[in-house]
This record gives C-alpha cells, sequence and structure tokens, in this order.
C-alpha cells in the first residue's frame, strides 16, 4: 500500500516538472498565433506575426549572421581541435598537464568572464592597432576558442578508444605520413569528426552571453536580436521567431530519438 | 646527450621528430587560447587594480579603489549596494541550487522506475527545453509572469504580490528562472547515480525495518552523492555568474553579480570595478571547483567528479 502511494507520488512530481518544464515554451509558440498584441489574452488565430517577420530584413540579417558565425567558427574549431586532440593522444605519456590545464580554462571561465575580458582586450588592441574591430571577425574568434576544448576532447577520447596497434598497421601500410592521415586517420575519426563538428555549431548558434560582447553594432546574431527587441519592449514578432526556433530544437530532438531508437538495435 | 659536432644517433633523431610532432599539432590551439582567453583574462586582472579614468576606461596609477567600491566604499561615503548584490547573488545561488536539488532527485528516481526503453525518451523530454536558447527561455517565463496574466492574478489575489505588480520583475522570478534553467544539469548525473544503484543495500535497510527515510537517507544517499556533487559543480558555479536570467527577470531590484559587472562595461561605465567583480567571480569559481574536488576524493570508490 505505501508502496503504491510513493509510486503515484513520485508519477505526480514527474508529471508537473514536466509540465513546468514545458508551459514557457507552450505559451510562446500560443501567443506567437494570436491575432492581438498581447501575451496575456488569446483573440484570434492569425499568421500575421509571421509575415511580419519575413518581411523584417533585421531578423533575416541576423539569421544569416548566425550562421555564418556558427558555420565558420565550427570550421576552424574543427582543424586546431582535432590537432590538439591528436598530439594529446600521441604524447599522453608526456607531462601535458599545462595543456590540460589551457584546454579546460575555456569551459570552467564563467560565460560572462569569458565575454567581457575579450571584448575588454579586443577594444584595447583595437585603440593601439586598428584591428580586431568589434564585428563578426571577433565574434568568430570568440567562438573557435570556447569550440577548440570540446572537439578536443571528442577527439582524443576517439583515439584513446581505439586498438593502439591500429596506428602501427597503418604505418606498415602507407608510406608517407599525408597518406596515413588521408586514408586512415580521418576515416576512422570520421564519427567523431562529425559529432564534434554538430557539438561545435549547436553551441555557436545557442550562444548568446559571448556572443553579445563581442559583438558589433552590424553583426546582431539572432538570440542577440531577440534580446535587443525584448529589451526594447519591441515584442509582437519575438514569439514567432522563438516558436520556429523551438521548432528546430523539436526536431533535433525528433532526430536524436531515432537515432538513439537505430543505436540500440 | 648531443654536443656541437656529434653525429645525431637514430633515438635522438626520433626524439626531435617526436617533440616537433608535439609542437605542430598542439601548437596552434594552445596559442589560440592563449592568445585569445589567457591574455585576456590576464588583462582583465590587471584592470582591476587600475584607476577609473573619464568615460570608465582604466587609468594609471595603481589602486585597490575598485575592490573598496566592491565593497561599498564610494564618494559619498559607504553605500550597501553592491555588496547586497554579491549577497544576492550568493543567496539566489544557494536556493535555486537547493530547489533543484530537492526537485531533481524524485525526477531523477522516477526516470530509473519506468522500463528500459522508455528512460533515453523520458531522459530526453527532461533535457529538450534546454536546447532551446536561454534568451527565449526566460522570455517564456516573462510572457508567464507579466502583470495580467493568471498566474499573476492568482498571486495578487492570493495577497502575495501587491495588486498590479505581477510576479516579475522580482527575486521571485529570478529564482524560478534559475530553477528553471538548471534542473537539466541535476537530473542528468543524479539520474546516472540511481542507474547504478546497488539495490541490495536497500532491501537490507527495508527487511531490518528501517523507516523509508532511513532507508533513503543511509542506503540510498550515500551512493548517488557523487551525482549529486556533479550536478551541484554544474548548477551552483555558472548560476552564481549568471547573467541573461537577473537581467531579464530581475528587474533593477534583481541585479546578481554579473549584471553588475556586465553594467560596468555598457552604460554606467567603470571597468576597474567590473574587472574586480569578475576576479570575485573567478574566485568563487575556484573554490567551488576546488572544494568539490575535495569531497570528491575524500568520497573515494574512485568517483571521478566530471566537470
Amino acid at each position: 500500500m505505501r508502496k503504491r502511494t510513493l509510486a503515484r507520488g513520485l508519477a505526480g512530481i514527474w508529471w508537473v516538472t514536466l509540465f513546468f518544464l514545458y508551459v514557457p515554451l507552450f505559451v510562446i509558440v500560443l501567443f506567437s498565433f494570436n491575432s492581438a498584441n498581447s501575451t496575456a489574452v488569446f483573440e484570434n488565430f492569425s499568421l500575421v506575426w509571421y509575415r511580419r517577420l519575413f518581411g523584417n530584413e533585421q531578423i533575416i540579417d541576423a539569421f544569416g549572421h548566425s550562421l555564418v558565425l556558427a558555420v565558420s567558427s565550427s570550421i576552424v574549431a574543427l582543424v586546431i581541435g582535432c590537432l590538439i586532440g591528436y598530439g594529446m593522444y600521441r604524447h599522453r605519456h608526456r607531462k601535458l598537464g599545462w595543456l590540460i590545464v589551457l584546454i579546460y580554462l575555456p569551459i570552467v571561465l564563467p560565460d560572462i568572464v569569458f565575454g567581457i575580458s575579450e571584448m575588454a582586450f579586443f577594444v584595447q588592441i583595437h585603440a593601439w592597432t586598428g584591428l580586431l574591430e568589434p564585428g563578426l571577425g571577433t565574434m568568430i574568434i570568440a567562438h573557435v576558442t570556447f569550440q577548440i576544448p570540446f572537439v578536443a576532447l571528442i577527439v582524443y577520447s576517439r583515439f584513446v578508444g581505439l586498438d593502439p596497434t591500429l596506428f602501427e598497421a597503418a604505418k606498415d601500410l602507407y608510406a608517407s605520413p599525408v597518406k596515413r592521415v588521408v586514408h586512415f586517420m580521418v576515416p576512422t575519426i570520421k564519427p567523431a569528426l562529425i559529432s564534434a563538428f554538430f557539438l561545435s555549431f549547436t553551441l555557436s548558434i545557442d550562444d548568446f552571453v559571448i556572443s553579445f560582447f563581442t559583438a558589433g553594432p552590424e553583426s546582431a546574431t539572432l538570440p542577440i536580436y531577440i534580446w535587443s527587441a525584448i529589451k526594447k519592449g519591441v515584442t509582437p514578432e519575438i514569439n514567432a521567431i522563438a516558436t520556429l526556433m523551438i521548432g528546430a530544437v523539436a526536431i533535433a530532438a525528433i532526430f536524436s530519438m531515432l537515432f538513439n531508437r537505430q543505436g540500440r538495435r | 646527450m648531443s654536443y656541437p659536432g656529434a653525429v645525431p644517433t637514430a633515438r635522438s633523431r626520433a626524439m626531435v621528430r617526436e617533440t616537433r610532432h608535439l609542437l605542430f599539432t598542439v601548437t596552434p590551439g594552445a596559442l589560440w587560447i592563449f592568445i585569445f582567453l589567457v591574455l585576456p583574462s590576464a588583462y582583465l586582472m590587471g584592470v582591476a587594480f587600475m584607476t577609473n579614468g573619464p568615460y570608465g576606461l582604466p587609468q594609471m596609477p595603481l589602486s585597490l579603489d575598485s575592490f573598496e567600491r566592491l565593497a561599498g566604499v564610494g564618494f559619498l561615503g559607504w553605500s550597501p549596494g553592491n555588496l547586497y548584490t554579491l549577497l544576492r547573488s550568493l543567496w539566489q545561488t544557494l536556493v535555486s541550487t537547493l530547489l533543484v536539488v530537492i526537485i531533481a532527485y524524485p525526477v531523477a528516481y522516477y526516470i530509473t522506475t519506468c522500463r528500459e526503453k522508455w528512460r533515453p525518451i523520458l531522459l530526453l523530454l527532461v533535457v529538450v527545453p534546454s536546447w532551446t536558447n536561454q534568451v527565449i527561455r526566460a522570455f517564456g517565463w516573462m510572457n508567464l509572469l507579466a502583470p495580467g496574466t493568471p498566474l499573476s492574478s492568482l498571486a495578487e489575489s492570493l495577497g502575495l504580490v501587491a495588486p498590479n505588480m505581477g510576479l516579475y520583475p522580482s527575486n521571485f522570478a529570478v529564482t524560478l528562472g534559475l530553477i528553471y534553467n538548471f534542473l537539466p544539469f541535476m537530473v542528468l548525473p543524479l539520474y546516472a547515480a540511481f542507474e547504478k544503484l546497488d539495490t541490495a543495500q536497500v532491501q537490507a535497510a527495508q527487511d531490518l525495518y528501517a523507516s523509508p527515510v532511513r532507508a533513503f537517507w543511509h542506503a540510498v544517499f550515500p551512493q548517488t552523492l557523487p551525482g549529486l556533487l556533479a550536478g551541484t559543480v554544474l548548477v551552483a558555479i555558472p548560476a552564481f555568474g549568471m547573467y541573461v536570467i537577473p537581467e531579464l527577470l530581475g528587474g533593477g531590484k534583481g541585479m546578481m553579480l554579473g549584471n553588475l559587472v556586465a553594467n560596468q562595461f555598457a552604460g554606467s561605465s567603470n571597468w576597474p570595478l567590473g574587472a574586480a567583480g569578475a576576479i570575485l567571480m573567478l574566485i568563487a569559481t575556484f573554490i567551488g571547483l576546488f572544494a568539490m574536488r575535495r569531497i570528491g576524493k575524500r568520497l573515494g570508490g574512485g568517483e571521478e567528479v566530471v566537470i
């Protein structure tokens, strides 16, 4: 009897928590279809905010900036992070403590400290040399900095999971190091490369704080646009963009569920 | 063992090659992080010890002015504004972490009681909301808690808030936002701990007529401690430095350290003061990480607390 009460109580807490987790998102989606400019009263179903959204050049630009930033920073981080990941593996018997500290630094540093120290530094360098003007360039630099550790750690753990004798075999089979890289290394760590790229891409698209502090006047990304619209109190279209972004997350979730199923078969 | 004119042996040549390989693979990334993160952080720390000049930019001479300002010493004598902000950050971190733990325990346990094929899906359901951008999530709560919404009206009729004030902006909204933001980070490690739980111990406790509370406290809780620690690191440290949630949900009276720091680099410019705040945040972060490591080691069991 007591056991059943416990089970019911647990299930109750679960459903309430789930409700708590999804209500704010649900409200955004609901009111994006509201004909009135209100988040308190739902008047009529309408697509007016979506129509406005696609006519708003600033939003389209912000979306473009987000994509350019995510793709370019992920590519740079993939190359640099891969090299580090392999170096860490190949030389894992050496004392590389300083390297580990360096790699964990971007992960443990609070976002706000990360963003502000880069901003202050870039502003100072810009004042001295004219380089590093705030804009997409500085944002890419900042994003690469926080993406490198994740790529390096993913690639490193993939290498650790491999049979060490594979490397000897590859050495025997392919004479030149270039061939070894092209025919052996890249194909064997391909899954790690793909997941590292997607993780970097997601981290970049999702980032707000670091982008916010390193952005220039002309390089607002989607989250920055949304932020300033909320701050200015111009919110009607925000529900609509937010709904599209939630939709993208939902699609990603469904895909991840399907992959999960496949992986276990 | 090389002196000028020595014939390089095969061994020393191999060493040179290995070192060159190490430099080739590691240098680009290490240099990148050094130039674009270590140097900026070092610069920021330097700024904290400089004087606030006109336009809020740092100036010589070196001084401890900004740390004094952080403790409340200003032109007009002592004012506790900054100290309140500090205490509020600590308090919000403490309360939200505690509440997250209280919610996450039953949720994580519930998932382990479900059928195995459902578990990954249930976990995914907990995590998916955190995949949406944090600005959007905070905006969702703004919509829910603003004056005139059903929740605010309910709170007003119960006399919890003044009429027409709404539940946001407020400290309550910030706590709620923090819990919402960090819940998944606690559920995941706790779930991992529950999944490895040795049920024989729980069974033994029950056979010896331990009350459910005692059975939990002596047989379950110690086993989940590593997960709890990992979760606490993942929740408390970022919560202490949180910027977005207090900025959107807190208003002027809900400001936390992150906002104090950020404001010094934007509107009310005072870089040295902001930098001093950032140093405080760094110290808190490293104390937190260090403490967790120590406790994690004492717990033993070879369970490394994953950062």
